[in-house]
């Protein structure tokens, strides 16, 4: 984790956004048979906000959806979204704005039982 | 016909015969280009719908102006028979290029983009195509497809959002594979519902894009059998196999959309699929350490641990822990027990069932975790099981609720093998006619006036036990901590509250309507008017399908507790296990007794010998006691401090079969292949099945792989 957020440190400026750096999703292990296995997928259709990254996302890895939001469309409870080292709850939840080049990372809370 | 010339058409040879029509290839002579003209087969001549058949495929189609469709220019008539002149296409059907493994992933979304926007294009002009497949797609050299044929194509006239009204002729038989009678199309790509005899729409063209997309990912077909018998049941009733695992996920989670069993579940429009498509098309998935997993994401594989070899006649313990689910067997003896999992590797598992309906042999598991709700199956007795890409079992949008956990899964009755319910937290109960491929709120009981005013117990606001009236289809009676006993006459149309003599301990009306704590309630099929249960406090039964309950608490060293069985056989025979109190919800003195009435509640006795009676300070769940079916019974429970404990002589001894187990929440017993007794030891008994399974076993051993 402390790796994926080292990496959101080197985000390109706002003055790059114009070169539509694509915004990458870091997905989480448990979540990952829904994207090929992979740990990054990319967005190139430069979404405004994390909501519109989101549909993007649940257009390429349709599984992903129903893992994260309940039936009322909020964050499941123990489910953490990070715009580079922002937690999403404090920055506008899904209307949180994006720039050219964002890193979104999912990670399960720290809790349990 | 060849050489013949119709209207400025020159026929220069025959390029293919469908089920109606020939198509030859013609030189416009005026325009000097190459057409393809379809006229109608010899043997179609006379066959008047063959006829309008042709001509209603020439209207669609040229009401249609798009790259992805082949155009029509043009209809004529000759010797007072039709022909339609089209766009002549030099290309291959894509059925054709199709091979053994399928195509190159980017091919497969490449055709798969223009055949979706083929038909976004024909939706668009509310025609529905009704004739997809591989073989009416055409690929030229360049790549462009051609979707061809809409012979079965049918207008659509939009009245409103909600209705759609048909405005054309019926039409049956087909120029395909189609059967006539009201159904058209060609089997393989047939949606349910179009087999069920309902009209085609939208939704049913999706359906056959998914087929093709299968189809040229593959190079199979999603829905095979040797007869069409076979088909058509795959198709109602089977899941499509996953996808070779170098499909890209987000393009299997496309096919898997295209191919959900309801339309409603589906894409509502094609030009979604052809987003969505693209979306994969342009997606960079990078850093990609592709999974080695041979299966696609609908399935969850489990690896490293060592799975159940099951034969015929075996017993198998189910057990749900908070850590994941346990799989046990033995033979009929019992005496040593083969142990697989943990499956579904720390989610909560609430509830298992094994549902040996209609031949299948399918274990059900709700399974929790950070990540959601999801009910799942296995048809290989837990080696992989399913993992739904969307939420099977969900509130619709309009209730403002969300699920939390799904507390118990039910089987319907033997005379209805496609139906199953399950109760869930917040307390509402669902129901499939599916066989549990799909699944709806129950509203009558959602909006019960009395909703608002139930309270969450400890374990949260839960619906937990589902019963079934085993002779009346319309009777059920369901349990919710604390909302108290709901039974139904009208198949679950309108609930009442049944709670009657069940007094509470905390509030100060002790005769509420409603809002009892029940914990568990049990009914045995050969009284279907008693029911028994055990309360928060309080030991009851009823003698009049739940009309009114009285006390049975009668000298046990608790009327707290949770579990509570019925003898597989004798209905006056219940087992519980009292806990001491809901304060300190453990085993009274320390003691780990079963207690057993064998006059229906008039007295009850204890039964220890071989459980620990000093220092036993345990906790048993309201689903973690069990019994099986076979004579003398086996009875079966598992604790919150991960022991599981084994009579087989129906209480006299017990014994520990495991210990070490994650906190132990249900325990359920399956005979495997026998119906019902196997599932639950509530439902009826036929004489024959009495009779020790070693007995029953002269029929050749079942594979341990089962029909789905």
């Amino acid at each position: 984790m402390r790796r994926l957020l080292e990496k959101g440190k080197r985000l390109p400026e706002q003055s790059e956004a114009n070169t539509k750096v694509p915004v990458t999703f870091y997905i989480p292990g448990p979540l990952r048979v829904f994207c090929g296995g992979s740990q990054r997928v990319q967005i190139h259709s430069s979404p405004a906000t994390l909501s519109e990254a989101f549909e993007d996302l649940y257009k390429q890895c349709p599984g992903i959806r129903d893992r994260l939001v309940n039936e009322e469309g909020q964050l499941r409870d123990h489910i953490n979204i990070f715009v580079g080292n922002e937690d999403v709850r404090y920055t506008g939840d899904f209307s949180t704005p994006l720039r050219s080049g964002a890193e979104i990372s999912i990670l399960p809370a720290v809790s349990g039982g | 016909m060849l050489g013949e010339l119709l209207d400025h058409y020159r026929v220069v040879s025959k390029v293919g015969e469908g089920g109606m029509g020939v198509v030859y290839r013609a030189q416009d002579e005026v325009l000097h280009r190459d057409v393809a003209i379809k006229v109608l087969s010899s043997r179609s001549v006379a066959d008047k719908s063959a006829k309008e058949f042709l001509l209603e495929e020439a209207r669609a189609a040229s009401a249609l102006s798009h790259p992805n469709v082949c155009t029509v220019h043009q209809v004529g008539e000759v010797r007072g028979e039709p022909y339609i002149v089209m766009e002549f296409i030099q290309g291959k059907p894509l059925s054709t290029l199709i091979g053994k493994d399928g195509l190159p992933v980017e091919s497969v979304l490449r055709y798969g983009v223009q055949i979706a926007g083929a038909l976004a294009h024909s939706h668009g002009r509310n025609t529905v195509h009704r004739d997809l497949k591989s073989s009416n797609v055409m690929v030229t050299p360049e790549g462009l497809v051609k979707v061809l044929d809409f012979g079965l194509a049918r207008r659509i006239r939009i009245v409103d959002d909600a209705a759609q009204t048909i405005d054309s002729p019926e039409i049956t038989g087909g120029t395909t594979n189609a059967s006539s009678g009201g159904v058209t199309g060609t089997l393989p790509y047939m949606p349910p519902e179009v087999l069920r005899g309902e009209e085609a729409d939208f939704r049913s063209d999706i359906w056959a894009l998914g087929v093709v997309l299968y189809e040229a990912a593959s190079g199979q077909l999603p829905f095979r059998g040797r007869t069409s018998f076979e088909v058509s049941s795959a198709i109602f009733h089977e899941l499509p196999p996953p996808l070779p695992a170098w499909i890209p996920s987000g393009l299997w989670g496309i096919v898997q959309r295209c191919l959900s069993k309801e339309p409603q579940h589906r894409y509502q429009r094609a030009s979604e699929v052809q987003a969505a498509l693209e979306a994969v098309q342009s997606a960079s998935v990078v850093g990609a350490a592709i999974s080695s997993e041979p299966r696609g994401p609908l399935t969850i594989v489990h690896r490293g641990i060592r799975h159940l070899t099951v034969k015929d006649g075996d017993v198998l313990l189910l057990v749900g822990t908070m850590k994941g689910a346990f799989l046990l067997r033995a033979s009929t003896t019992r005496s040593q027990w083969q142990v697989a999992g943990p499956y579904f590797h720390g989610h909560a598992v609430y509830s298992l069932a094994y549902d040996s309906r209609n031949d299948r042999h399918r274990l059900w598991a709700s399974t929790s975790s950070f990540w959601g709700t999801f009910l799942r199956f296995s048809s290989d007795f837990g080696k992989t099981w399913t993992n739904p890409i969307d939420a099977n079992v969900k509130f619709p949008e309009d209730c403002g609720a969300s699920l939390k956990n799904i507390w118990q899964v039910c089987l319907g009755r033997d005379t209805e093998p496609d139906t199953m319910y399950c109760g869930v937290e917040p307390a509402a109960l669902f129901m499939s006619h599916d066989a549990g491929l799909t699944w709806t709120l129950v509203r009558g009981l959602f909006n019960h006036p009395h909703r608002p005013r139930w309270k969450p117990g400890n374990g949260g606001l839960c619906l937990h036990t589902i019963v079934l009236d085993p002779a009346n289809r319309e009777r059920m009676y369901i349990a919710i901590s604390a909302g108290g006993v709901y039974k139904t006459e009208d198949g679950g149309n309108t609930w009442e509250a049944r709670n009657h003599g069940i007094q509470v301990a905390f509030q100060p009306d002790r005769n509420p309507e409603f809002g009892q704590c029940v914990h568990k309630m049990v009914l045995h099929p050969a009284r279907p008017e008693r029911l028994f249960l055990q309360h928060h406090w309080g030991l009851y039964r009823s003698d009049d399908f739940a009309n009114s309950w009285k006390s049975i608490s009668n000298g046990v060293p608790s009327d707290f507790g949770f579990a509570m069985i019925t003898h597989p056989r004798d209905p006056d025979c219940v087992y519980i296990l009292p806990i001491e109190s809901d304060e300190f919800r453990c085993t009274p003195e320390g003691r780990l007794r079963v207690y057993r009435t064998r006059n229906a509640g008039a007295s009850w006795e204890p039964l220890s010998r071989g459980l620990p009676q000093k220092g036993a300070y345990k906790t048993i769940l309201r689903d973690a006691m069990v019994a099986d079916s076979l004579e003398p019974a086996g009875i079966y429970f598992g604790t919150r401090s991960g022991e599981l404990f084994a009579s087989i002589d129906e209480g006299k001894n017990w014994k520990m079969i495991l210990s070490g187990l994650p906190s132990i929440v249900c325990v359920k017993s399956v005979i495997v292949g026998e119906p019902s007794v196997a599932r639950n030891s509530k439902s009826p008994v036929s004489p024959q099945r009495h009779a020790p399974p070693s007995r029953k076993r002269k029929a050749p051993a079942r594979t341990k792989r089962g029909k789905h």
